[in-house]
């Protein structure tokens, strides 16, 4: 589990380009100029490509935050 | 206000000058015709910017020049006559008017050794490119002005209303908008045609710095632009003119939106401007 | 840009327009004097990080398109590197005289992106699809016209129409997901064709999404023993005319398949060129048949149009036999 943590939140921070030293888990859509409309999609390619996931088009409109994300993926099995 | 004592005397010659250039090539054009009624309205307004207001010298391509837009194209003979005024354009050019493969059509194409800045004849699409200009220049932060003569029947083209809204809000102070209202456009009034309304409430309403003159007399426009006081808006003025003005058989006659000038008319003419 | 299998991935999932917009952020760091100019449709180009990055870059002219293309040109003869993008049919035949005056006849260098042409918004209605683009734009002079085959050859379209000394048009077809055709780096040049796939019995020209179909209808040809060539015609304007005279020397057929009405795009710039050659083989256009269709999704209007992967094949093997 803690091996999909790690992956998680590196994919958060490679896809959106954010300073690791700067990174909080309580980031959420818009609040940071990375996560804006094209920093989404880069997250959610990223997030697929990742865990060999393809996610339906509701699920990447409520992935609103870093925390929402945790609760989608279990949908598609992904246990952080 | 003080009056430079020579300014408005060589304004007036220099129409004079246009108006002989105009007939010339009016008469040249032959049996091509030409749009002589247009060109001569805005002869005044030409005069003034040229030979006073802009900022210019005789290398047509300075990059610290002021910029005009003859945005009402087919009144070329104007431009052509005034660039010719400025040694840019040879009076020997100028005969080649409408000639075949001459860089003088009946609508300005563009030609940077010979002054013209900017292909024009398609009406509504001048004062686009004006905010363009205008945008770069605040750009650079040059303090040059653009210049750009529209005519009235040119205001029916919505393209220059989505012109008009854009240089308000992109507060151009550095662009002027001069409406030519003769009150005519090709097949008759613009009352028979389109009527305009009240055109200076439009542009007032669009955000501009709108005025009103004679546009065929020097005074009144040697002191619109002599006026340096203005806010941040850019600046329309309705310059009320004559279609035709300077020849008693063209003014107000909408015959002469495009039509032959034959040797009789043109010795008329001549003898006119004595 | 960094190219590489992750970031090919990621472009492709995002679709051409973000990715025209990520390339768009991109050109703006190293060009100084670039200009990008849109119609109130920044975020549909993916253009949003680029108007916050770069806002002495950027202008929004409301929906206004004639006045963006003369500014453009005001702007482009002031010495501006200038970009204009909105929607395909506003951004070609909304302002097509602007288009003419200002960029054909009076050359002020302009790079014109249109997004969403072809199909991808049919469910919006035929206003908002464009299938007319290409026709249009190849009759009026010094305009080179481009359409990427997938997202990652949308940045190398954008990249050597900046640099270009001449006009261009990029029409962006496809949508989000859209499929990947070049999966590593390759070489890109205006006006030159590129063959995907080699064949011996037909040639298939495409260009934009509709490149990525004829490689599936290539490999479902072969399944049926017909050898295909596929030919990835990029820059419809100017034709690459030594990759048609190739595919008329080496195939027994000829076949175009764009997502644009079969009068005036690809297949007719294709015929027209066919025309000077005697006893060239058949030319095959599949495309628009020329009409509004009732509106759809684009995989619903792709089958409608006979632009599916089903459908080509179908199409091309009842027509080879017959040649």
């Amino acid at each position: 589990m803690s091996d999909n943590s790690e992956k998680y939140k590196s994919i958060f921070i490679e896809s959106l380009a954010i300073d690791k030293n700067s990174f909080s888990e309580n980031v959420k859509y818009n609040e940071i100029p990375e996560w804006d409309s094209i920093g989404h999609m880069t997250l959610m390619s990223g997030l697929e490509d990742g865990f060999g996931i393809s996610m339906e088009t509701d699920d990447i409109v409520d992935f609103s935050s870093y925390k929402k994300g945790l609760e989608i993926l279990k949908k598609y099995k992904i246990d952080i | 206000m003080n009056v430079a004592k020579n300014d408005i005397p060589k304004i007036k010659n220099f129409s004079k000058a246009l108006r002989k250039s105009i007939l010339k090539m009016a008469y040249i054009a032959g049996a091509s015709s030409s749009h002589f009624g247009g060109a001569l309205s805005i002869v005044e307004i030409v005069s003034t910017l040229f030979s006073f207001k802009m900022k210019i010298n005789n290398d047509p391509n300075w990059e610290d020049r002021d910029r005009f837009i003859l945005s009402k194209g087919h009144a070329c003979l104007a431009y052509y006559a005034a660039l010719s005024e400025m040694g840019y354009i040879s009076k020997k050019e100028l005969e080649t008017f409408e000639k075949n493969d001459s860089n003088l059509l009946g609508h300005p194409v563009i030609n940077r050794k010979l002054g013209i800045d900017f292909s024009n004849g398609s009406l509504g699409m001048g004062l686009s490119l004006g905010i363009g200009v205008a945008i770069s220049l605040k750009k650079k932060n040059k303090d040059n002005k653009v210049y750009v003569i529209l005519g009235d029947g040119e205001c029916n083209e919505g393209s220059v209303w989505e012109a008009a809204m854009a240089a308000s809000n992109f507060k151009l102070d550095n662009l002027y908008a001069i409406i030519d209202k003769n009150n005519f456009q090709q097949t008759g009034s613009n009352d028979e045609i389109m009527s305009l309304g009240s055109l200076d409430k439009k542009w007032e309403s669009f955000g501009w710095e709108t005025s009103s003159l004679n546009g065929n007399n020097e005074e009144e426009l040697y002191k619109y632009f002599s006026n340096n006081n203005h806010s941040n808006k850019p600046k329309a003025l309705i310059a009320n003119t004559i279609k035709g003005k300077g020849f008693s058989f063209s003014e107000n006659n909408n015959d002469w939106h495009h039509a032959v000038l034959t040797k009789n008319l043109y010795d008329q003419g001549l003898k006119e401007l004595e | 840009m960094i190219i590489n299998e992750r970031n090919i991935k990621m472009w492709s999932t995002i679709g051409s327009r973000a990715t025209f917009g990520i390339s768009a952020l991109e050109l703006a760091k190293k060009i100084n004097n670039l200009m990008i100019l849109t119609c109130d449709v920044s975020t549909s180009a993916g253009l949003d990080r680029y108007r916050k990055t770069f806002p002495e870059k950027y202008l929004d002219l409301g929906i206004a398109e004639q006045n963006m293309i003369g500014i453009a040109a005001g702007l482009s003869s002031e010495g501006y590197n200038v970009i204009t993008t909105t929607f395909a049919p506003f951004q070609t035949i909304r302002c097509c005289e602007q288009i003419k005056v200002n960029i054909g006849y009076m050359k002020q260098k302009i790079c014109m992106v249109g997004i969403a042409s072809g199909l991808a918004l049919g469910n919006l209605g035929y206003t908002h699809c464009c299938i007319e683009d290409i026709g249009i734009l190849r009759s009026i002079p010094g305009i080179s016209i481009i359409s990427p085959a997938d997202s990652f050859e949308t940045i190398k379209s954008l990249e050597a129409a900046v640099k270009c000394s001449n006009s261009v048009y990029i029409r962006l077809t496809g949508s989000k997901n859209n499929p990947i055709v070049y999966k590593e780096d390759y070489e890109f040049q205006i006006g030159k064709a590129i063959k995907l796939r080699e064949g011996k019995d037909l040639t298939i020209f495409s260009s934009g999404a509709m490149v990525y179909t004829s490689l599936k209808v290539a490999e479902e040809l072969e399944k049926e023993k017909v050898s295909c060539n596929v030919v990835n015609v990029h820059t419809i304007k100017p034709l690459d005319i030594s990759a048609i005279d190739e595919a008329v020397k080496k195939s027994k057929f000829l076949i175009s398949v764009e997502e644009h009405n079969i009068i005036g795009g690809l297949g007719s710039a294709i015929s027209e060129h066919l025309a000077d050659i005697s006893n060239s083989p058949k030319l095959l256009r599949i495309g628009i048949k020329d009409e509004y269709s009732k509106g759809g999704s684009y995989d619903f209007l792709k089958e409608k149009h006979g632009l599916s992967v089903d459908k080509i094949v179908k199409n091309i093997l009842s027509n080879f036999k017959k040649a």
